[in-house]
Protein backbone atom coordinates (compact mmCIF):
# COMPACT_ATOMS: atom_id res chain seq x y z
CA UNK A 1 0.00 0.00 0.00
CA UNK A 2 1.31 3.38 -1.00
CA UNK A 3 1.83 5.98 1.69
CA UNK A 4 -0.36 9.02 1.09
CA UNK A 5 1.16 12.19 2.41
CA UNK A 6 -1.44 14.65 3.65
CA UNK A 7 -0.93 18.40 3.36
CA UNK A 8 -2.20 20.97 5.82
CA UNK A 9 -5.06 23.05 4.36
CA UNK A 10 -2.91 26.19 4.15
CA UNK A 11 -0.04 24.44 2.35
CA UNK A 12 -2.55 22.79 0.04
CA UNK A 13 -4.17 26.12 -0.88
CA UNK A 14 -0.81 27.81 -1.48
CA UNK A 15 0.37 24.84 -3.52
CA UNK A 16 -2.80 24.84 -5.66
CA UNK A 17 -2.59 28.58 -6.33
CA UNK A 18 1.08 28.41 -7.33
CA UNK A 19 0.53 25.36 -9.54
CA UNK A 20 -2.44 26.94 -11.34
CA UNK A 21 -0.62 30.23 -11.93
CA UNK A 22 2.52 28.42 -13.09
CA UNK A 23 0.43 26.22 -15.36
CA UNK A 24 -1.30 29.22 -16.92
CA UNK A 25 2.02 31.04 -17.42
CA UNK A 26 3.73 28.02 -18.96
CA UNK A 27 0.79 27.44 -21.30
CA UNK A 28 0.89 31.06 -22.45
CA UNK A 29 4.68 30.88 -22.83
CA UNK A 30 4.69 27.67 -24.88
CA UNK A 31 1.87 29.10 -26.99
CA UNK A 32 3.98 32.19 -27.69
CA UNK A 33 7.11 30.16 -28.44
CA UNK A 34 5.25 27.91 -30.87
CA UNK A 35 3.77 30.85 -32.73
CA UNK A 36 7.15 32.66 -32.90
CA UNK A 37 8.85 29.51 -34.19
CA UNK A 38 5.97 28.87 -36.56
CA UNK A 39 6.61 32.22 -38.21
CA UNK A 40 10.28 31.32 -38.63
CA UNK A 41 11.61 33.72 -35.97
CA UNK A 42 13.85 32.90 -33.03
CA UNK A 43 12.53 33.00 -29.48
CA UNK A 44 14.00 36.03 -27.72
CA UNK A 45 14.26 36.87 -24.05
CA UNK A 46 11.36 39.29 -24.41
CA UNK A 47 8.99 36.44 -25.20
CA UNK A 48 9.38 35.11 -21.65
CA UNK A 49 8.00 38.30 -20.16
CA UNK A 50 5.33 38.83 -22.81
CA UNK A 51 2.54 36.80 -21.12
CA UNK A 52 3.08 38.80 -17.91
CA UNK A 53 3.10 42.07 -19.85
CA UNK A 54 -0.12 41.17 -21.65
CA UNK A 55 -1.73 40.17 -18.35
CA UNK A 56 -0.73 43.50 -16.79
CA UNK A 57 -2.18 45.32 -19.80
CA UNK A 58 -5.52 43.50 -19.43
CA UNK A 59 -5.51 44.28 -15.70
CA UNK A 60 -5.44 48.00 -16.48
CA UNK A 61 -8.19 47.91 -19.10
CA UNK A 62 -11.65 49.12 -18.30
CA UNK A 63 -14.30 46.50 -17.50
CA UNK A 64 -17.33 47.08 -19.73
CA UNK A 65 -20.64 45.56 -18.68
CA UNK A 66 -23.57 44.55 -20.86
CA UNK A 67 -27.11 45.69 -20.27
CA UNK A 68 -28.81 43.82 -17.40
CA UNK A 69 -26.35 40.93 -16.99
CA UNK A 70 -27.05 38.07 -14.59
CA UNK A 71 -24.46 39.43 -12.17
CA UNK A 72 -24.68 36.50 -9.73
CA UNK A 73 -23.83 33.95 -12.42
CA UNK A 74 -21.23 36.31 -13.90
CA UNK A 75 -19.45 36.11 -10.56
CA UNK A 76 -20.02 32.37 -10.11
CA UNK A 77 -18.85 31.37 -13.61
CA UNK A 78 -15.11 32.10 -13.22
CA UNK A 79 -15.33 31.04 -9.56
CA UNK A 80 -16.67 27.62 -10.45
CA UNK A 81 -14.37 27.16 -13.45
CA UNK A 82 -11.47 28.00 -11.10
CA UNK A 83 -12.85 25.68 -8.42
CA UNK A 84 -13.16 22.92 -11.01
CA UNK A 85 -9.55 23.46 -12.10
CA UNK A 86 -8.43 23.41 -8.45
CA UNK A 87 -10.40 20.26 -7.66
CA UNK A 88 -9.00 18.57 -10.75
CA UNK A 89 -5.49 19.69 -9.83
CA UNK A 90 -5.81 18.38 -6.29
CA UNK A 91 -5.74 14.74 -7.42
CA UNK A 92 -2.92 15.20 -9.96
CA UNK A 93 0.40 14.02 -8.51
CA UNK A 94 3.00 16.78 -8.19
CA UNK A 95 5.86 14.41 -7.40
CA UNK A 96 6.55 10.86 -6.29
CA UNK A 97 3.36 9.91 -4.37
CA UNK A 98 2.74 13.56 -3.55
CA UNK A 99 -0.54 15.27 -4.39
CA UNK A 100 -2.64 17.99 -2.81
CA UNK A 101 -5.37 15.50 -1.97
CA UNK A 102 -4.81 11.98 -3.20
CA UNK A 103 -8.36 10.82 -2.48
CA UNK A 104 -9.58 7.24 -2.95
CA UNK A 105 -12.02 8.32 -5.64
CA UNK A 106 -9.44 10.32 -7.59
CA UNK A 107 -10.70 9.85 -11.13
CA UNK A 108 -14.34 10.27 -10.08
CA UNK A 109 -13.46 13.60 -8.47
CA UNK A 110 -11.65 14.55 -11.66
CA UNK A 111 -14.79 13.68 -13.64
CA UNK A 112 -16.88 15.79 -11.26
CA UNK A 113 -14.48 18.69 -11.84
CA UNK A 114 -15.00 18.32 -15.58
CA UNK A 115 -18.76 18.38 -15.05
CA UNK A 116 -18.45 21.63 -13.09
CA UNK A 117 -16.33 23.08 -15.87
CA UNK A 118 -19.27 22.49 -18.22
CA UNK A 119 -21.63 24.21 -15.75
CA UNK A 120 -19.18 27.11 -15.43
CA UNK A 121 -18.85 27.67 -19.17
CA UNK A 122 -22.63 27.63 -19.52
CA UNK A 123 -23.01 30.16 -16.69
CA UNK A 124 -20.33 32.34 -18.27
CA UNK A 125 -22.08 32.46 -21.62
CA UNK A 126 -25.47 32.94 -19.99
CA UNK A 127 -24.50 35.71 -17.61
CA UNK A 128 -23.79 38.47 -20.16
CA UNK A 129 -27.34 38.67 -21.55
CA UNK A 130 -25.87 38.59 -25.03
CA UNK A 131 -26.92 36.50 -27.99
CA UNK A 132 -23.66 35.07 -29.32
CA UNK A 133 -22.41 34.34 -25.80
CA UNK A 134 -25.57 32.35 -25.16
CA UNK A 135 -25.11 30.35 -28.36
CA UNK A 136 -21.54 29.58 -27.25
CA UNK A 137 -22.90 28.42 -23.89
CA UNK A 138 -25.55 26.14 -25.40
CA UNK A 139 -23.03 24.75 -27.82
CA UNK A 140 -20.59 23.93 -25.05
CA UNK A 141 -23.18 21.94 -23.08
CA UNK A 142 -23.77 19.63 -26.07
CA UNK A 143 -20.04 19.29 -26.65
CA UNK A 144 -19.15 19.08 -22.96
CA UNK A 145 -21.39 16.06 -22.36
CA UNK A 146 -19.59 14.29 -25.19
CA UNK A 147 -16.14 15.14 -23.81
CA UNK A 148 -17.20 14.08 -20.32
CA UNK A 149 -18.33 10.60 -21.46
CA UNK A 150 -15.19 10.13 -23.52
CA UNK A 151 -12.94 11.16 -20.64
CA UNK A 152 -14.63 8.85 -18.16
CA UNK A 153 -14.27 5.79 -20.39
CA UNK A 154 -10.63 6.65 -21.05
CA UNK A 155 -9.92 7.18 -17.32
CA UNK A 156 -11.70 3.97 -16.31
CA UNK A 157 -9.58 2.03 -18.80
CA UNK A 158 -6.43 3.60 -17.33
CA UNK A 159 -7.60 2.70 -13.82
CA UNK A 160 -8.30 -0.95 -14.67
CA UNK A 161 -4.73 -2.31 -14.39
CA UNK A 162 -4.35 -0.57 -11.01
CA UNK A 163 -7.68 -1.93 -9.72
CA UNK A 164 -8.17 1.42 -7.99
CA UNK A 165 -9.71 4.83 -8.62
CA UNK A 166 -6.88 6.51 -6.73
CA UNK A 167 -4.49 8.41 -9.00
CA UNK A 168 -1.30 7.55 -7.09
CA UNK A 169 -2.08 3.83 -7.33
CA UNK A 170 -2.80 4.19 -11.04
CA UNK A 171 0.61 5.86 -11.52
CA UNK A 172 2.24 3.16 -9.42
CA UNK A 173 0.73 0.43 -11.61
CA UNK A 174 2.79 1.88 -14.49
CA UNK A 175 6.14 1.30 -12.79
CA UNK A 176 7.17 -1.23 -15.46
CA UNK A 177 5.00 -0.47 -18.49
CA UNK A 178 3.37 2.88 -19.10
CA UNK A 179 -0.30 2.95 -19.99
CA UNK A 180 0.50 4.66 -23.27
CA UNK A 181 1.97 1.32 -24.43
CA UNK A 182 -0.56 -0.95 -22.73
CA UNK A 183 -3.53 1.09 -23.95
CA UNK A 184 -2.47 2.82 -27.18
CA UNK A 185 -5.90 4.43 -27.67
CA UNK A 186 -5.94 6.23 -24.32
CA UNK A 187 -3.55 9.11 -24.88
CA UNK A 188 -4.86 10.29 -28.29
CA UNK A 189 -8.41 10.28 -26.92
CA UNK A 190 -7.22 12.14 -23.81
CA UNK A 191 -5.73 14.89 -25.99
CA UNK A 192 -9.18 15.37 -27.53
CA UNK A 193 -10.64 15.73 -24.02
CA UNK A 194 -7.88 18.18 -23.04
CA UNK A 195 -8.52 20.45 -26.00
CA UNK A 196 -12.26 20.11 -25.56
CA UNK A 197 -12.70 20.96 -21.90
CA UNK A 198 -10.43 24.01 -22.14
CA UNK A 199 -12.00 24.75 -25.59
CA UNK A 200 -8.71 25.05 -27.36
CA UNK A 201 -7.52 25.04 -30.99
CA UNK A 202 -9.63 22.77 -33.21
CA UNK A 203 -12.17 22.36 -30.40
CA UNK A 204 -12.43 26.03 -29.47
CA UNK A 205 -16.16 26.09 -30.11
CA UNK A 206 -17.42 27.94 -27.03
CA UNK A 207 -15.26 31.05 -27.37
CA UNK A 208 -14.68 30.72 -31.09
CA UNK A 209 -14.20 33.30 -33.83
CA UNK A 210 -17.34 32.18 -35.67
CA UNK A 211 -19.29 33.46 -32.64
CA UNK A 212 -17.14 36.60 -32.47
CA UNK A 213 -15.62 35.31 -29.23
CA UNK A 214 -18.56 33.23 -27.94
CA UNK A 215 -18.97 33.13 -24.17
CA UNK A 216 -16.18 35.67 -23.62
CA UNK A 217 -17.38 38.03 -26.34
CA UNK A 218 -18.62 40.58 -23.82
CA UNK A 219 -15.96 40.16 -21.15
CA UNK A 220 -13.21 42.73 -20.85
CA UNK A 221 -10.40 43.91 -18.64
CA UNK A 222 -9.50 41.86 -15.59
CA UNK A 223 -12.60 39.65 -15.97
CA UNK A 224 -11.36 38.58 -19.40
CA UNK A 225 -7.87 38.10 -18.00
CA UNK A 226 -9.18 35.80 -15.27
CA UNK A 227 -11.19 33.70 -17.73
CA UNK A 228 -8.27 33.33 -20.15
CA UNK A 229 -5.93 32.51 -17.28
CA UNK A 230 -8.26 29.82 -15.94
CA UNK A 231 -8.64 28.25 -19.39
CA UNK A 232 -4.87 27.94 -19.69
CA UNK A 233 -4.59 26.60 -16.15
CA UNK A 234 -7.26 24.00 -16.97
CA UNK A 235 -5.33 22.88 -20.04
CA UNK A 236 -2.17 22.52 -17.94
CA UNK A 237 -4.03 20.52 -15.27
CA UNK A 238 -5.39 18.17 -17.93
CA UNK A 239 -1.87 17.78 -19.33
CA UNK A 240 -0.69 16.85 -15.83
CA UNK A 241 -3.47 14.30 -15.48
CA UNK A 242 -2.60 12.86 -18.89
CA UNK A 243 1.05 12.55 -17.85
CA UNK A 244 0.00 10.72 -14.67
CA UNK A 245 -2.53 8.47 -16.38
CA UNK A 246 -0.68 7.46 -19.54
CA UNK A 247 2.99 8.49 -19.33
CA UNK A 248 3.86 6.84 -16.03
CA UNK A 249 3.68 9.99 -13.91
CA UNK A 250 6.72 10.34 -11.69
CA UNK A 251 8.35 7.10 -12.93
CA UNK A 252 11.61 7.47 -14.83
CA UNK A 253 15.34 6.86 -14.44
CA UNK A 254 17.94 9.15 -12.82
CA UNK A 255 15.91 12.35 -12.37
CA UNK A 256 13.74 12.96 -9.29
CA UNK A 257 10.00 12.19 -9.49
CA UNK A 258 8.72 15.75 -9.53
CA UNK A 259 11.02 16.64 -12.42
CA UNK A 260 9.83 13.69 -14.49
CA UNK A 261 6.25 14.70 -13.78
CA UNK A 262 7.00 18.28 -14.85
CA UNK A 263 8.81 17.23 -18.03
CA UNK A 264 6.04 14.84 -19.08
CA UNK A 265 3.39 17.44 -18.36
CA UNK A 266 5.23 20.04 -20.42
CA UNK A 267 5.72 17.58 -23.28
CA UNK A 268 2.01 16.75 -23.39
CA UNK A 269 1.06 20.42 -23.03
CA UNK A 270 3.36 21.37 -25.91
CA UNK A 271 1.91 18.62 -28.08
CA UNK A 272 -1.64 19.82 -27.36
CA UNK A 273 -0.74 23.46 -28.03
CA UNK A 274 1.08 22.52 -31.22
CA UNK A 275 -1.99 20.61 -32.41
CA UNK A 276 -4.08 23.60 -31.39
CA UNK A 277 -2.12 25.82 -33.72
CA UNK A 278 -1.81 23.35 -36.58
CA UNK A 279 -5.32 21.92 -36.82
CA UNK A 280 -8.14 24.15 -38.02
CA UNK A 281 -11.26 24.68 -35.95
CA UNK A 282 -13.93 22.08 -36.61
CA UNK A 283 -17.67 22.44 -37.04
CA UNK A 284 -19.50 21.91 -33.72
CA UNK A 285 -22.06 19.50 -35.13
CA UNK A 286 -19.37 17.42 -36.80
CA UNK A 287 -17.38 17.25 -33.55
CA UNK A 288 -20.38 15.84 -31.65
CA UNK A 289 -21.03 13.37 -34.45
CA UNK A 290 -17.37 12.30 -34.57
CA UNK A 291 -17.21 11.83 -30.79
CA UNK A 292 -20.38 9.75 -30.55
CA UNK A 293 -19.89 7.68 -33.70
CA UNK A 294 -16.12 7.24 -33.79
CA UNK A 295 -14.29 8.24 -30.61
CA UNK A 296 -16.70 6.77 -28.04
CA UNK A 297 -16.74 3.35 -29.79
CA UNK A 298 -12.94 3.60 -29.93
CA UNK A 299 -12.89 4.23 -26.18
CA UNK A 300 -14.99 1.06 -25.71
CA UNK A 301 -12.36 -0.82 -27.71
CA UNK A 302 -9.76 0.73 -25.39
CA UNK A 303 -11.77 -0.51 -22.42
CA UNK A 304 -11.80 -4.05 -23.83
CA UNK A 305 -8.02 -3.89 -24.45
CA UNK A 306 -7.47 -2.68 -20.89
CA UNK A 307 -9.81 -5.32 -19.48
CA UNK A 308 -8.09 -8.17 -21.35
CA UNK A 309 -4.71 -6.89 -20.20
CA UNK A 310 -5.87 -6.70 -16.59
CA UNK A 311 -7.11 -10.31 -16.54
CA UNK A 312 -4.99 -12.42 -14.19
CA UNK B 1 -14.55 21.67 13.60
CA UNK B 2 -16.10 18.57 12.00
CA UNK B 3 -19.40 19.29 13.75
CA UNK B 4 -19.30 22.89 12.61
CA UNK B 5 -18.70 21.87 8.99
CA UNK B 6 -21.46 19.27 9.19
CA UNK B 7 -23.98 21.83 10.42
CA UNK B 8 -22.78 24.41 7.93
CA UNK B 9 -23.27 22.10 4.93
CA UNK B 10 -26.59 20.88 6.31
CA UNK B 11 -27.99 24.37 6.81
CA UNK B 12 -26.57 25.56 3.49
CA UNK B 13 -28.26 22.64 1.70
CA UNK B 14 -31.62 23.70 3.16
CA UNK B 15 -30.92 27.39 2.55
CA UNK B 16 -30.07 26.91 -1.13
CA UNK B 17 -33.14 24.69 -1.41
CA UNK B 18 -35.32 27.56 -0.16
CA UNK B 19 -33.65 30.01 -2.54
CA UNK B 20 -34.62 27.79 -5.50
CA UNK B 21 -38.22 28.95 -5.03
CA UNK B 22 -37.38 32.57 -4.24
CA UNK B 23 -35.52 33.35 -7.45
CA UNK B 24 -37.20 34.44 -10.69
CA UNK B 25 -35.02 32.72 -13.27
CA UNK B 26 -35.11 29.07 -14.35
CA UNK B 27 -31.36 29.01 -14.84
CA UNK B 28 -30.63 30.45 -11.41
CA UNK B 29 -33.10 28.02 -9.84
CA UNK B 30 -31.29 25.08 -11.47
CA UNK B 31 -27.91 26.20 -10.22
CA UNK B 32 -29.20 26.96 -6.72
CA UNK B 33 -30.55 23.41 -6.65
CA UNK B 34 -27.10 22.25 -7.75
CA UNK B 35 -25.55 24.20 -4.85
CA UNK B 36 -27.95 22.46 -2.48
CA UNK B 37 -26.99 19.04 -3.89
CA UNK B 38 -23.31 19.94 -3.57
CA UNK B 39 -23.80 20.51 0.15
CA UNK B 40 -25.54 17.13 0.44
CA UNK B 41 -22.58 15.58 -1.41
CA UNK B 42 -20.20 17.20 1.06
CA UNK B 43 -22.22 15.68 3.91
CA UNK B 44 -21.92 12.24 2.29
CA UNK B 45 -18.14 12.69 1.98
CA UNK B 46 -18.01 13.64 5.65
CA UNK B 47 -19.93 10.44 6.47
CA UNK B 48 -17.11 8.53 4.69
CA UNK B 49 -19.41 7.63 1.82
CA UNK B 50 -16.80 9.27 -0.37
CA UNK B 51 -17.78 7.64 -3.64
CA UNK B 52 -21.46 8.45 -3.21
CA UNK B 53 -20.70 12.08 -2.38
CA UNK B 54 -18.33 12.63 -5.29
CA UNK B 55 -20.62 10.75 -7.68
CA UNK B 56 -23.49 12.98 -6.51
CA UNK B 57 -21.48 16.12 -7.45
CA UNK B 58 -20.63 14.56 -10.77
CA UNK B 59 -24.16 13.51 -11.71
CA UNK B 60 -25.93 16.57 -10.35
CA UNK B 61 -23.63 19.02 -12.15
CA UNK B 62 -24.42 17.38 -15.48
CA UNK B 63 -28.09 16.89 -14.68
CA UNK B 64 -28.69 20.46 -13.58
CA UNK B 65 -27.01 22.02 -16.60
CA UNK B 66 -29.03 19.77 -18.93
CA UNK B 67 -32.18 20.62 -16.96
CA UNK B 68 -31.53 24.36 -17.17
CA UNK B 69 -30.98 24.11 -20.89
CA UNK B 70 -34.09 22.06 -21.59
CA UNK B 71 -36.30 24.20 -19.37
CA UNK B 72 -35.29 27.32 -21.24
CA UNK B 73 -35.64 25.55 -24.58
CA UNK B 74 -39.06 23.95 -24.06
CA UNK B 75 -40.96 26.49 -21.92
CA UNK B 76 -43.77 28.30 -23.73
CA UNK B 77 -42.87 31.47 -21.90
CA UNK B 78 -39.13 31.68 -22.54
CA UNK B 79 -38.41 30.96 -18.92
CA UNK B 80 -35.23 32.36 -17.55
CA UNK B 81 -35.18 34.80 -20.43
CA UNK B 82 -38.27 36.41 -18.92
CA UNK B 83 -38.47 36.61 -15.13
CA UNK B 84 -41.12 34.25 -13.78
CA UNK B 85 -42.33 32.83 -10.50
CA UNK B 86 -40.80 29.51 -9.47
CA UNK B 87 -43.84 28.32 -7.50
CA UNK B 88 -47.20 27.02 -8.59
CA UNK B 89 -50.15 25.79 -6.54
CA UNK B 90 -48.51 27.29 -3.43
CA UNK B 91 -51.35 26.27 -1.09
CA UNK B 92 -51.33 22.53 -1.71
CA UNK B 93 -47.55 22.57 -2.18
CA UNK B 94 -47.11 23.92 1.35
CA UNK B 95 -49.25 21.16 2.83
CA UNK B 96 -47.62 18.29 0.93
CA UNK B 97 -44.15 19.77 1.51
CA UNK B 98 -44.68 20.05 5.26
CA UNK B 99 -46.18 16.54 5.43
CA UNK B 100 -43.24 15.09 3.49
CA UNK B 101 -40.70 16.88 5.67
CA UNK B 102 -42.38 15.71 8.88
CA UNK B 103 -42.55 12.12 7.60
CA UNK B 104 -38.86 12.13 6.66
CA UNK B 105 -37.83 13.68 9.97
CA UNK B 106 -39.90 11.14 11.87
CA UNK B 107 -38.14 8.33 10.02
CA UNK B 108 -34.74 9.91 10.71
CA UNK B 109 -35.42 10.38 14.40
CA UNK B 110 -37.49 7.30 15.17
CA UNK B 111 -35.76 4.63 13.09
CA UNK B 112 -33.12 2.45 14.64
CA UNK B 113 -30.07 3.23 12.54
CA UNK B 114 -26.98 1.02 12.62
CA UNK B 115 -24.30 2.44 14.90
CA UNK B 116 -21.20 0.93 13.33
CA UNK B 117 -18.07 3.08 13.43
CA UNK B 118 -16.54 3.66 10.01
CA UNK B 119 -12.84 4.34 10.06
CA UNK B 120 -11.61 4.11 6.47
CA UNK B 121 -13.20 5.61 3.39
CA UNK B 122 -11.66 2.90 1.20
CA UNK B 123 -13.60 0.19 3.05
CA UNK B 124 -16.95 1.82 2.19
CA UNK B 125 -15.87 2.08 -1.45
CA UNK B 126 -15.05 -1.61 -1.49
CA UNK B 127 -18.27 -2.55 0.27
CA UNK B 128 -20.26 -0.52 -2.24
CA UNK B 129 -18.53 -2.28 -5.15
CA UNK B 130 -19.23 -5.72 -3.69
CA UNK B 131 -22.84 -4.84 -3.02
CA UNK B 132 -23.44 -3.43 -6.50
CA UNK B 133 -21.96 -6.49 -8.18
CA UNK B 134 -23.43 -9.21 -5.97
CA UNK B 135 -26.74 -8.95 -4.10
CA UNK B 136 -27.99 -5.78 -5.76
CA UNK B 137 -26.62 -6.54 -9.20
CA UNK B 138 -30.01 -7.38 -10.73
CA UNK B 139 -31.56 -4.12 -9.49
CA UNK B 140 -28.69 -1.96 -10.69
CA UNK B 141 -28.36 -3.64 -14.05
CA UNK B 142 -32.11 -3.57 -14.79
CA UNK B 143 -32.32 0.07 -13.70
CA UNK B 144 -29.34 0.82 -15.92
CA UNK B 145 -30.85 -0.87 -18.97
CA UNK B 146 -34.21 0.85 -18.35
CA UNK B 147 -32.52 4.26 -18.14
CA UNK B 148 -30.50 3.59 -21.27
CA UNK B 149 -33.64 2.56 -23.17
CA UNK B 150 -35.37 5.74 -21.96
CA UNK B 151 -32.47 7.88 -23.11
CA UNK B 152 -32.35 6.28 -26.55
CA UNK B 153 -36.13 6.59 -26.84
CA UNK B 154 -36.03 10.26 -25.87
CA UNK B 155 -33.30 10.99 -28.39
CA UNK B 156 -35.14 9.12 -31.15
CA UNK B 157 -38.41 10.94 -30.39
CA UNK B 158 -36.88 14.40 -30.13
CA UNK B 159 -34.50 14.21 -33.08
CA UNK B 160 -35.98 16.05 -36.03
CA UNK B 161 -34.55 13.63 -38.55
CA UNK B 162 -35.97 10.53 -36.86
CA UNK B 163 -39.52 11.92 -36.68
CA UNK B 164 -39.72 13.28 -40.20
CA UNK B 165 -37.08 11.21 -41.98
CA UNK B 166 -33.91 12.42 -43.57
CA UNK B 167 -35.87 14.90 -45.71
CA UNK B 168 -37.16 16.69 -42.59
CA UNK B 169 -36.40 20.10 -44.00
CA UNK B 170 -37.50 19.41 -47.55
CA UNK B 171 -40.86 17.69 -47.27
CA UNK B 172 -43.16 20.54 -46.32
CA UNK B 173 -44.28 23.31 -48.60
CA UNK B 174 -45.91 26.51 -47.37
CA UNK B 175 -49.40 27.24 -48.73
CA UNK B 176 -49.79 29.61 -51.65
CA UNK B 177 -50.37 33.25 -50.74
CA UNK B 178 -52.99 33.69 -53.42
CA UNK B 179 -55.19 30.56 -53.47
CA UNK B 180 -56.08 31.02 -57.15
CA UNK B 181 -52.47 31.40 -58.20
CA UNK B 182 -50.42 28.25 -57.46
CA UNK B 183 -47.21 30.08 -58.44
CA UNK B 184 -47.45 32.42 -55.43
CA UNK B 185 -45.91 29.81 -53.10
CA UNK B 186 -43.23 31.67 -51.15
CA UNK B 187 -39.65 30.51 -51.43
CA UNK B 188 -39.04 28.03 -48.61
CA UNK B 189 -35.38 28.93 -48.17
CA UNK B 190 -36.07 32.64 -47.98
CA UNK B 191 -38.96 32.13 -45.58
CA UNK B 192 -36.89 29.93 -43.29
CA UNK B 193 -34.12 32.51 -43.06
CA UNK B 194 -36.63 35.30 -42.40
CA UNK B 195 -38.25 33.34 -39.59
CA UNK B 196 -34.86 32.58 -38.18
CA UNK B 197 -33.96 36.26 -37.96
CA UNK B 198 -37.32 37.12 -36.52
CA UNK B 199 -37.00 34.42 -33.84
CA UNK B 200 -33.56 35.63 -32.80
CA UNK B 201 -34.68 39.21 -32.48
CA UNK B 202 -37.65 38.20 -30.39
CA UNK B 203 -35.53 36.15 -28.04
CA UNK B 204 -33.10 38.97 -27.54
CA UNK B 205 -35.88 41.46 -26.89
CA UNK B 206 -37.40 39.15 -24.30
CA UNK B 207 -34.16 38.77 -22.46
CA UNK B 208 -33.25 42.42 -22.08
Amino acid sequence: MLEVRAMSPLTAAACALCALLAGAYLTALIERMLSVRGRGHRVSRRDFGLPLYQAALRMRQEVVHTERPDSLLALLAPASYGAAATAALSVVPLGASLAIADVHTGIVLFGAAEAFAIVAVFMHGWSFNSQLSLIGAYRFVALGLSYELLSMFVLIAAALPARSLQVSLIVDSQARVWNVLRQPLGLPLWIVVMLGVSFWGPLDLADSRDLAGGTSLESSGRERLLWQLLRRAMLAVFAGMGAAMFLGGWHGPLLPGWLWMLLKTLALLSLALWLGQRVGRMHAERVVRAIWLVLLPLSFVGLVIAGLGALP
Amino acid sequence: MIDFLFWMFGLAAVGFGVLVFRTDSMVRASFLLLASFMCVGALLVMLLAEYLGVALWFMMALEMVVMALFMVAFMMNPAGLNPMSMVHQPGSAKITGAAGAIALMTVALAAELPARTMSRASSTLEALGHDMLSDSMLIFESAGVALLATMIGAVVLSARSSRFGSAADQGSQPPAIDTDDPDSVPDVEERASNEHHHGMGHEHGGQS
